[in-house]
């Protein structure tokens, strides 16, 4: 596989380790699920 | 009716795997793997996370939240905000009941073709690779010469529309709640299905190959217009937005519940189920440019032949176990069309049939499964194909953006950006800064409008749409003018209590 390739996919996986880790760590800290 | 309790998802989980389910369909597969290869592989997700920050979060956000403001269907949300307003609602509405009567065709295709992989009908090794694309258009589809030549009914495909839209109603009549609750199954098992699609095509050979085309950068690309349009494109028909559906499911959930976590998670999901799924199918391209020895040109890596055709090919060519890879494949394609199917369905039709007319959700839910499914026997037909083609660019492509373009104006200027962003941010896990609004305000309708009249307007006048006759693509125009009139007819009719206005 190219450098470029590799690159892109180890790019692409920190975005969304990085996004997933930001949403799932602020989970709960807002308002209630119940009325 | 305006003394019921608003119906409510089950839990937060299921409302996640509900929105995740409906965004997460066919498009994953089939249209996110070709556009990166087509515009420049790594450069390509560069302007495809812009897209989804600019775009994509802002637009899911505002469907969410208004849905919640308002605990209406998209009709109820724009009579919420003016009465004259409420057509903006319904256009929508129209337009996810005309997906929903192909889509569940579509869907019916890959339940055709978990009967047609048990025995490899479409045969094994090169013969098979050569037979896929006539079995497909000839065996299944018996497709016509043409538009203009409908033909008969394929009664086999007919049958399991009927079957399907059965079980759809099943489904549906119980609510939200039951809706959410097999979401987390139907979007679990594609997904476990998509890792063992990945783990075989990246162990076939010239899989590596497949992959350097689907993801090596081209950043040259970025200065070029077309790749822009292809990731606004890729990012505004991906969420399932314009479709009516998220307002509803916005409005399920509870007052003071998160939204733009749950946005974001949606968004995110969707964008990394696609980048995911681009594995599966450019390691199986790889894999047939190597056992064919045709360049990737040759190999057809989108739409509706990726699926009913290319993977076939790639099945027959496999090595070994053909039959289970080939059933595994079609489930997945099974399980992926029915999420979206119920999101159309309810979150698109009968939510908001209901917030106006005040039926019963039984009598909501049978009247729009037998109407849908007597509209979708059109799409059975051997020129059934065609049709499908013209709909879904009638509906999936004009009617999504216009629709979307619409919303965000009314919402971000007439109901207030900023106020909405206040809102959200009131009850949700985090908040949005002022950015947000000129996004709603000013990115989101300028991209869908960039999108629609240079992909569409422009293309379809010059070039009329699909190679079809000059005719079909005034069919699409005229279709167009046709449901937003429909619109304006819905908007006036009274509601259940007898009024015109929807109660807030």
């Amino acid at each position: 596989m190219s450098t470029g390739a590799i690159i892109t996919i180890i790019v692409m996986s920190a975005i969304f380790v990085a996004g997933f880790s930001f949403c799932f760590a602020r989970l709960g800290k807002g308002g209630k699920w119940e009325d | 009716m305006a003394t019921e309790q608003r119906e409510r998802w089950g839990g937060r989980m299921y409302f996640l795997f509900a929105a995740m389910g409906s965004a997460i369909g066919l498009g994953n597969i089939w249209r996110f793997p070709y556009m990166s290869y087509k515009y420049g592989g790594g450069a390509f997700l560069v302007a495809w996370m812009v897209g989804l920050i600019v775009l994509g979060l802002p637009w899911l956000m505002m469907e969410f939240g208004m849905g919640r403001y308002f605990q209406k269907g998209a009709p109820g949300v724009f009579a919420g905000i003016g009465r004259k307003w409420e057509w903006i609602g319904w256009w929508p509405v129209l337009f996810a009941f005309m997906i929903v009567t192909y889509y569940a065709v579509i869907i019916v295709w890959s339940l055709r073709y978990v009967i047609s992989a048990v025995s490899m009908a479409w045969g094994i090794g090169e013969a098979g690779a050569q037979q896929a694309g006539a079995y497909f258009m000839g065996t299944v589809l018996r497709i016509s010469e043409g538009p203009h030549v409908l033909g008969s009914p394929v009664w086999l495909l007919l049958i399991l529309l009927a079957v399907l839209w059965v079980a759809l109603f099943f489904v549906m009549y119980k609510g939200a709640k039951v809706i959410g609750k097999i979401a987390v199954w139907t979007v679990t098992i594609p997904w476990a299905l998509l890792v063992i699609l990945t783990i075989r095509g990246l162990s076939l050979p010239g899989a590596a190959q497949g992959l350097n085309y689907y993801l090596t950068p081209d950043f040259s690309q970025l200065k070029n217009v077309e790749v822009w349009f292809g990731a606004f494109s890729q990012i505004a028909f991906t969420l399932s937005l314009g479709m009516a559906g998220m307002f509803a499911y916005g409005s399920f959930i509870a007052k003071k519940a998160d939204v733009n976590n749950n946005a974001v998670i949606t968004g995110f999901s969707n964008c990394a189920t696609s980048f995911f799924a681009g594995f599966a199918v450019f390691s199986t391209v790889g894999f047939i440019m190597q056992s064919l020895s045709i360049p990737v040109d040759e190999v057809s890596a989108s739409g509706l032949s990726l699926a009913f055709v290319t993977f076939p090919v790639a099945i027959s060519m496999m090595p070994g176990a053909n039959a289970l890879i080939g059933v595994l494949f079609f489930i997945c394609v099974f399980f992926l069309g029915i999420d979206s199917a119920f999101f159309l369905a309810y979150g698109g039709v009968v939510a908001p049939l209901r917030d106006k007319f005040g039926w019963s959700r039984k009598k909501a839910t049978l009247i729009v499964c037998i109407v849908s499914f007597l509209v979708g026997i059109l799409f059975t037909f051997q020129g059934g194909l065609y049709w499908l083609d013209i709909f879904d660019r009638v509906a999936c492509f004009y009617g999504l953006l216009l629709t979307g373009a619409i919303s965000a104006i009314v919402v971000g200027w007439v109901f207030g950006a900023k106020k909405l962003r206040e809102y959200m941010n009131s009850t949700s896990d985090f908040s949005f800064g002022p950015w947000w609004d000129w996004m709603l305000k000013i990115v989101v309708p300028a991209g869908l409008l960039f999108v629609v009249i240079y992909g569409g307007f422009v293309q379809d006048i010059t070039t009329p749409y699909g190679g079809y006759p000059a005719i079909y693509t005034w069919i699409i125009y005229i279709s167009l003018v046709v449901t937003l009139i429909l619109s304006f007819v819905l908007q006036a009719a009274k509601t259940s209590s007898g009024k015109s206005a929807v109660k807030k």
